[in-house]
């Protein structure tokens, strides 16, 4: 019995594993190679080991940890954000989707372009003299702030990556909502509690997961966050929008010190699993 | 039932997929989509595949990547020894970090007569010829004739204005033509026209400058500095970007910042938010690449202010009078497929008839003034492109090095820092001195 | 008359929703109509000279813009790469929701390729795909857009299974029914409307890339975001307002039109979903 079933994981796990180890496999072992090494484009075929030196710079660069610092606040900042918003719209407008579902579809569209694009079109729509917002606040207003300016920037794009991705909140979080299954809700309502104290007390619990995996998956995306700063407004004046993507592709990219990219990922990349692997622990660990 | 039939979705893309194999001419020429550069490519190309000496298997074939990530993707293709191409595209501030996967190429005999020297040198690297100089890119002075005129006839503005420039850069001037301003006269008109600092003026801001962390922003910017003298390093390798050219003209764009000549969000403009901001008619004057001439004196594109903008070569300085230049160009890959075809159409594309064809199609190339006179009824632009780049095209000393685009890089962060007000001028220009020595060693 | 003033606040906040949450899409869909003078002239969100030229410059099929083509690559490999992830990751979300198995490993290594910016996986796998022949092919980028979309899918499928009641399953394995006939029969199903929320979030994801598309294809096998800037860039560079929001709404079309006829489907199997439950 025991065994069967270690088999039987093993069949269920087997597809994802080696998919990944064939396209994976390769790139990762390589990275690695390159991240303990010296090496540009011009050297990609023989790079030099150099240790941990990579390592050594980019925990001595000052960017990289305004890099991180900008990052994590903007990942928790945003996904914070979203999923308030998105959990507030979904429940609220629970009733009214229901009876017309294509409702959905204009809450969501924000979210089909790309962020690149989107980042593209900002520029435009905040663009002093040829932009509808400050076109708007210039006639009503009498003024425009600089919304990209140092002091702005980042509640600018802030707002940007809120605006497009709170429907992704929206959309799980609506789905999570609707699962609920009647027999709890008809339960609730007929031992006629408010429905505020019931959406508080019933509802909201059983969304908790959702709720959680929404946040991780907005937070995640958030601090990884790329195409829409970096068209709008590449690393900042003195780099004061650089994301740690921007950093990554900045060293692989503008300035060909791929080793330092490479370590930065794996400082990244080691950071992060170990931060899940704890909370995977606490949380079975609570849960037993 | 309803896996089943994304099954089935999934399986028609799969059969799809299998797409067809496009043929491949014999020369795959790599070119910068999109632009005049495209069709004027285009143009050439036609003309040498028709020509009978060029035979089937050495006949060009064009393909372009996006213009978003161009160079990223050059580089990295180029780095993996692609064979996908035999010629691609070369910028004068790329060369040294192309050169290691290019090699040198041999132009026509016309070449030198056609081009110039200073042309040539822009697609050379340790004095070897890496490219055909194809599109010359320099820096014109745009200005509004209209505003600059009623200036001139008024004198309570004239006196409005040296009392302005006595205020902000500490003498009184007085308006002069364009043509004879130097970068204290582009500060003062730059002021005058400035709503936040003279109620009056007929325009929100005095010019436009691009100070968004972009390397493209840097040689918009150094043609300023040159005119106070300033280079990267001097001849023995010390880098002099903390001379006081680089100060003067630094503190310059700052105070043009902070008292608002130029819009408030200047610190994240580009060119084309600078284009935007010219055409819409609240801008007196500004810095930009030749490139939007074409866009800005069309009054279709820009009916505000097309028939009352004129061109001239940016304002100069107490060492002279400087434009930026580079130079696109082809080149030949190292692991070209066909060299012997590629190396031909590269020598054809030097001669003067592929120059003018390619300059009649709309491209820029850089042309000698006798080159260009064959064609000045149809193109006088090229007559003062080539006429500002012989007299004032500079190129930094180290502006072709293998990491020359990382200083520009580096200088674009540490000056917008600066700008911005996140960091003082010393520690700018210390942090730039330190990164340029470790760039250009 | 409460219930109506209630119903009509519902949709007051839904236009103000919509209206704030798509204001750069249609500032983007206005723009589009522009022409270039008016554009320049005219911020506002009304257009007084309507035009199709900037469609026109983008729909043009010229000898080597042929936005079809892009739109096709597209197309293929982001059915791939939306597909794949779930087919792969479906059975291994059960083991590890229901067994705890590649929990405390697995898992967690998974879903850090997402925190991670891929880009520096672009130069191995350029090498790699290059002696496999995928370099430039849509079966190579689908496949790469399925790794970009692996972790969410697997993210997600284990929350849905989680949330699967127990007893439906046990039932199942008391009537004898093996491992394979409970996760077609009994899961899938229940999951239905995760698995189609992972379909659309995926194909969108996949659609959308960027990256991978620029640096894996040169002819054959461009998508339609790369294939878009042929026209502008959207960093440095001139960029044409008026066909670049074009370019944008031509690209948003088809994840916008699957989101579409989605969404019925969504609404209705959630509704069995919960009636089941």
């Amino acid at each position: 019995m025991r065994r069967g079933r270690s088999l039987e994981n093993s069949v269920l796990a087997a597809p994802v594993v080696l998919f990944l180890l064939l396209l994976l496999g390769f790139p990762t072992v390589l990275d690695i190679i390159y991240g303990f090494s010296d090496v540009t484009f011009e050297t990609l075929r023989n790079p030099s080991f150099n240790g941990l030196d990579n390592f050594r710079t980019v925990i001595a660069d000052d960017d990289f940890w305004h890099a991180s610092w900008f990052s994590l606040k903007f990942g928790v900042l945003t996904a914070l954000a979203e999923c308030a918003i998105g959990l507030f719209l979904a429940v609220y407008l629970a009733p009214l989707i229901r009876q017309h579902p294509w409702l959905l579809a204009f809450l969501i569209a924000p979210m089909i372009v790309s962020p690149a694009m989107m980042g593209l079109m900002y520029r435009l729509v905040l663009h002093e003299f040829v932009g509808p917002l400050p076109h708007y606040l210039y006639t009503w207003m009498g003024d425009s702030p600089a919304f990209l300016s140092r002091e702005n920037v980042f509640l600018t794009v802030f707002t940007i990556e809120t605006l497009q991705w709170t429907p992704f909140a929206l959309l799980l979080l609506y789905m999570a909502y609707e699962a609920i299954p009647l027999h709890v809700r008809e339960a609730a309502a007929v031992d006629g509690v408010r429905p505020l104290k019931r959406f508080w007390y019933v509802e909201l619990p059983q969304m908790l997961p959702t709720l959680g995996i929404a946040f991780f998956i907005r937070f995640i995306d958030g601090f990884r966050v790329f195409d829409n700063i970096f068209v709008l407004t590449g690393s900042g004046p003195g780099g004061s929008t650089m994301s740690l993507s921007i950093y990554i592709y900045e060293a692989f990219f503008k300035s060909g010190s791929i080793g330092k990219a490479l370590a930065a990922s794996i400082l990244l990349f080691v950071t992060s699993f170990l931060i899940l692997l704890l909370a995977g622990r606490l949380i079975r660990g609570r849960a037993e | 039932m309803k896996n089943r039939s994304l099954l089935r979705f999934g399986m028609a893309g799969l059969v799809l997929m299998a797409g067809a194999q496009s043929a491949w001419a014999d020369v795959t020429v790599l070119g910068w989509p999109g632009g005049p550069e495209e069709s004027a490519l285009r143009a050439a190309t036609d003309i040498y595949n028709a020509q009978e000496s060029v035979t089937e298997q050495n006949k060009v074939d064009l393909i372009f990547f996006s213009r978003d990530g161009f160079f990223d993707k050059l580089q990295a293709d180029l780095a993996a020894g692609t064979d996908a191409f035999d010629v691609n595209l070369l910028a004068t501030y790329s060369i040294g970090r192309y050169a290691a996967y290019m090699d040198p190429i041999s132009l026509s005999g016309e070449a030198e007569s056609v081009f110039g020297d200073t042309v040539l040198s822009t697609m050379q690297f340790d004095g070897k010829q890496y490219g055909v100089p194809t599109d010359l890119s320099l820096h014109f002075m745009y200005y509004r004739t209209d505003l600059l005129q009623a200036l001139m006839n008024d004198e309570a503005a004239k006196a409005r204005y040296a009392e302005i420039s006595e205020e902000y850069l500490g003498k009184a001037m007085e308006p002069k033509n364009p043509d004879d301003w130097t970068w204290e006269d582009f500060a003062a008109n730059a002021l005058y026209f400035t709503k936040a600092v003279n109620s009056e003026s007929p325009t929100r801001y005095g010019t436009v400058l691009q100070m968004k962390n972009l390397l493209f922003n840097m040689m918009v910017f150094h043609s300023l500095p040159r005119a106070y003298g300033a280079d990267w390093m001097d001849e023995s390798g010390n880098i002099t970007v903390d001379s006081e050219a680089y100060r003067t003209a630094l503190q310059l764009f700052k105070v043009l910042l902070d008292a608002g000549a130029t819009p408030k969000d200047s610190l994240s403009y580009e060119y084309a938010e600078a284009n935007a901001a010219y055409a819409s008619g609240q801008v007196a004057a500004m810095v930009q690449w030749n490139a939007a001439a074409a866009e800005l004196t069309d009054a279709e594109k820009s009916p505000t202010v097309a028939a009352v903008t004129s061109t001239i070569a940016p304002p100069t300085g107490p060492e002279g009078r400087f434009t930026h230049i580079h130079g696109l160009g082809l080149g030949l890959n190292r692991n070209a497929p066909n060299r012997e075809g590629a190396q031909m159409f590269l020598e054809w594309l030097s001669t003067r008839d592929a120059a003018l064809a390619y300059a009649k199609a709309g491209g820029a190339p850089g042309l000698t003034a006798e080159t260009a006179a064959a064609i000045a009824d149809e193109r006088a632009d090229l007559v003062q492109l080539g006429d500002y780049a012989s007299s004032y095209g500079f190129v930094m000393n180290g502006a072709t090095a293998e990491k020359a685009l990382s200083v520009y890089e580096l200088q674009a962060k540490e000056f917008t820092g600066y700008w911005a007000g996140s960091q003082s001028l010393d520690e700018a220009l210390a942090a730039t001195k330190a990164g340029m020595a470790e760039l250009l060693k | 008359m409460r219930r109506r003033l209630k119903t009509a606040l519902r949709w007051l906040v839904f236009a103000v929703a919509a209206f704030v949450l798509n204001f750069p899409v249609l500032a983007t869909l206005v723009t589009s109509l522009k022409t270039n003078a008016e554009i320049s002239s005219n911020p506002g969100l009304w257009v007084f000279k309507p035009t199709l030229e900037n469609y026109a410059a983008v729909l043009t099929v010229s000898d080597r813009l042929n936005i079809f083509a892009y739109l096709q690559n597209s197309l293929v490999a982001a059915l791939i790469g939306s597909i794949v992830p779930i087919v792969l990751c479906f059975p291994m979300a059960y083991a590890i929701a229901r067994r705890e198995y590649g929990q405390r490993l697995f898992f967690p290594l998974v879903i850090n390729l997402r925190a991670l910016p891929l880009i520096i996986f672009a130069i191995p796998l350029y090498m790699m795909y290059r002696s496999l022949g995928l370099l430039d092919t849509q079966l190579g980028l689908g496949l790469i857009l399925a790794v970009v979309n692996l972790p969410l899918a697997l993210l997600v499928l284990v929350n849905a299974i989680n949330d699967v009641p127990l007893e439906l399953e046990e039932a199942a394995r008391m009537d004898g029914a093996k491992l394979g006939s409970v996760l077609f029969r009994i899961i899938v199903p229940v999951c239905r409307p995760a698995l189609l929320t992972v379909f659309i979030f995926g194909f969108i994801t996949a659609w959308n890339e960027f990256l991978f598309g620029l640096m894996l294809t040169t002819r054959d096998a461009v998508p339609m975001t790369v294939g878009a800037s042929f026209f502008f860039a959207s960093g440095g560079g001139g960029v044409q307002w008026g066909v670049a929001a074009a370019v944008i709404v031509v690209a948003a079309l088809p994840p916008m039109l699957l989101g579409m006829l989605m969404y019925r489907r969504i609404g209705g199997s959630m509704m069995a979903g919960a009636i089941k439950g």
